[in-house]
């Protein structure tokens, strides 16, 4: 089985570099692409000995599940440029928040009838295999085809099946939460250096404390409610800082950033269910490009432009 | 030394209980105990100053003087409930007629063991016990810590009389103000909560007659739920919250207001103020 990456920023390499670690796939079958040859991860993905190539057509062609590993906005690109060349034998596995399964097998049934895919939200710990992914299957795909990328997934982290309107929470919980993990981390770190410890020592510690509360949580049946309890003497340290993570409204922001996160997925999918794409949104490198294709696109820079207004097939 | 004390003394129905104070608290103890049936009415005591609240413990048919030493004389258990600046002169009084076989318990808030031994005989026994309004009830939280003096007998004892009233524990010293804290002053943060969820309740058109007796029954079986099932208060809450429901909503809010910080807040500020108050 061959692998394919339309984009070769940091998912792609994540994933790749997951891949290869975990043993389920050779680099040599992975194929990645992407226009711009300057981003730091194209050098680690050759490095990883990934095949890397500036034609998405040709990471199509050498692919059996294929995925979409670009943001969001360029995802309509993207299916109108390769929906010619996709085939039965494809799976179509799109990570990009907020787009849906339909929306993709709208745009693909101009070209195959029965496009298969599957949509996917994983996060970025799939880089040292402990990855939080759900997927979700369209219209077309088989059991097999969900258990294929199952056991891909599986290989780099914890993998599951979800109805898909479960997966714009999903972004806001694991999507997102790395990020406010080391947000977390970082400001533990600084606790830790205002109490004295040098900084490298502290962030560590810090990392290791969530790693093994974390772990903790995971093998136990308990509540980690109980499991906090059992970390609180009476009247000791521990309890003293959670009065002041309570007063701060330390539970109720985790649920807030959460609530946002969702919240903003369902947004972006909202605009790009318009198929209208705003200039800004697209990297300039892209944009040009698309220009240098596409001349009689007219791109307005304080409006939206619809994608889809002057249809010009490259070749 | 113990006096020639009779073993049979020990049997609650054969006790001679005294009140020292009759007010609110002691009233709440006697009914409890009464409810219970462990004591019979004629064989309990009770003094005050004053007939004011006298006549609600003729009514339950116990006996009532206004003479502190007459209830020591003919009580074996002595319940000490006056106010906290009324102890002092009480003790004095009553100190002459205080004898080894005398159990004597405080519930006189913020006067410590020390102190009540202090202005004692020595070898009294004395214990200090904190319980909670809703022993009126037989649904009481009460703690007690034993003195010096006071062996196993006496304190079991204590405890099965009082575990009529409600939950009774026995704790360290160190405890007790912590008590207070929690569930003395606690029953009134309950009450606070319980007037909060009615009040929204009447906002989204309850009346409120009803809003409240459903607010006070919501509390009463949630708190029935934690004590019979022994599960942890988070697993309970997370039993309720189906994704992306109502709960869940309603959850967010009370975080969003920081109430866990607040209610540990409400502890800590009762827990020292019964400190300070002992100390003066």
């Amino acid at each position: 089985m061959s692998v394919g990456f339309i984009g070769a920023g940091q998912l792609a390499f994540a994933l790749a570099r997951g891949f290869t670690a975990a043993g389920v796939l050779a680099a040599h079958k992975i194929t990645a692409s992407s226009p711009d040859t300057d981003l730091p991860t194209v050098s680690g993905l050759r490095k990883i000995g990934v095949n890397f190539t500036v034609s998405n057509k040709e990471t199509v062609k050498n692919s059996d599940v294929l995925f979409l590993a670009v943001k969001p906005p360029i995802i309509p690109f993207i299916l109108e440029e390769v929906g010619p060349d996709i085939e039965p034998r494809h799976t179509v596995v799109s990570c990009a928040a907020g787009v849906t399964i339909s929306s993709i097998e709208k745009k693909l049934s101009t070209f195959c009838p029965t496009p298969k895919v599957i949509r996917c939200m994983t996060n970025t710990p799939v880089i040292v295999r402990e990855g939080a992914t759900v997927y979700a299957t369209g219209t077309h795909a088989d059991v097999e085809d969900g258990k294929l990328l199952e056991q891909l997934m599986a290989s780099v982290g914890f993998c599951t099946e979800v109805e898909e309107d479960l997966i714009d929470a999903v972004t806001g919980l694991s999507g997102s939460g790395p990020a406010y993990a080391f947000t977390a981390l970082d400001a533990l770190a600084d606790g830790g250096v205002k109490m004295g410890l040098p900084r490298r020592l502290a962030v560590r510690l810090g990392a290791q404390a969530l790693l093994g509360a974390a772990k903790m949580l995971l093998e136990s049946e308990q509540h980690p409610g109980q499991l906090k309890d059992n970390v609180c003497s009476p009247g000791g340290a521990t309890i003293h800082a959670l009065h002041f993570l309570e007063s701060g409204g330390f539970r109720s922001l985790l649920i807030n950033a959460v609530e946002a996160s969702c919240i903003r997925t369902r947004e972006l999918q909202h605009v790009a269910d318009q198929e209208e794409i705003s200039p800004a949104a697209i990297k300039k490198t892209l944009l040009d490009k698309v220009k240098l294709e596409s001349p009689s696109l007219s791109v307005a820079s304080a409006s939206k432009v619809s994608l889809f207004t002057n249809k010009s097939k490259k070749n | 030394l113990r006096g020639a004390w009779p073993r049979v003394a020990m049997e609650a129905s054969e006790l001679w209980v005294g009140f020292v104070g009759a007010g609110r608290m002691a009233g709440g103890l006697v009914r409890g105990l009464l409810k219970a049936g462990k004591v019979p009415a004629s064989n309990i005591l009770a003094s005050a100053p004053s007939d004011k609240n006298l006549d609600a413990w003729q009514e339950l048919g116990c006996r009532t003087t206004h003479c502190n030493l007459e209830v020591v004389h003919r009580s074996t258990l002595v319940f000490l409930a006056t106010k906290p600046h009324i102890l002092p002169g009480v003790l004095e009084e009553i100190r002459p007629a205080v004898g080894p076989y005398h159990i004597v318990v405080s519930l006189v808030a913020g006067v410590t063991i020390q102190t009540l031994q202090r202005l004692l005989p020595p070898r009294t026994k004395v214990l200090r016990i904190m319980p909670n309004l809703p022993c009126v009830v037989q649904a009481g939280a009460m703690v007690f810590s034993r003195g010096s003096n006071v062996g196993d007998e006496e304190a079991a004892l204590l405890k099965s009389l009082l575990s009529s009233c409600g939950l009774c524990e026995e704790v360290p010293e160190s405890y007790i103000d912590i008590h207070t804290g929690l569930s003395g002053s606690g029953v009134a943060y309950v009450y606070l909560f319980a007037e909060a969820l009615a009040e929204g309740a009447v906002k989204m058109g309850m009346p409120g007659a009803l809003a409240s007796r459903i607010a006070a029954q919501t509390l009463l079986g949630a708190a029935k739920m934690l004590l019979e099932t022994g599960e942890h208060p988070a697993k309970l809450r997370g039993d309720v919250c189906t994704p992306g429901g109502t709960t869940i909503y309603a959850l967010h809010q009370l975080e969003k207001g920081a109430l866990r910080a607040t209610v540990m807040d409400a502890v800590e500020a009762a827990t020292n103020r019964a400190c300070d108050m002992a100390k003066d």
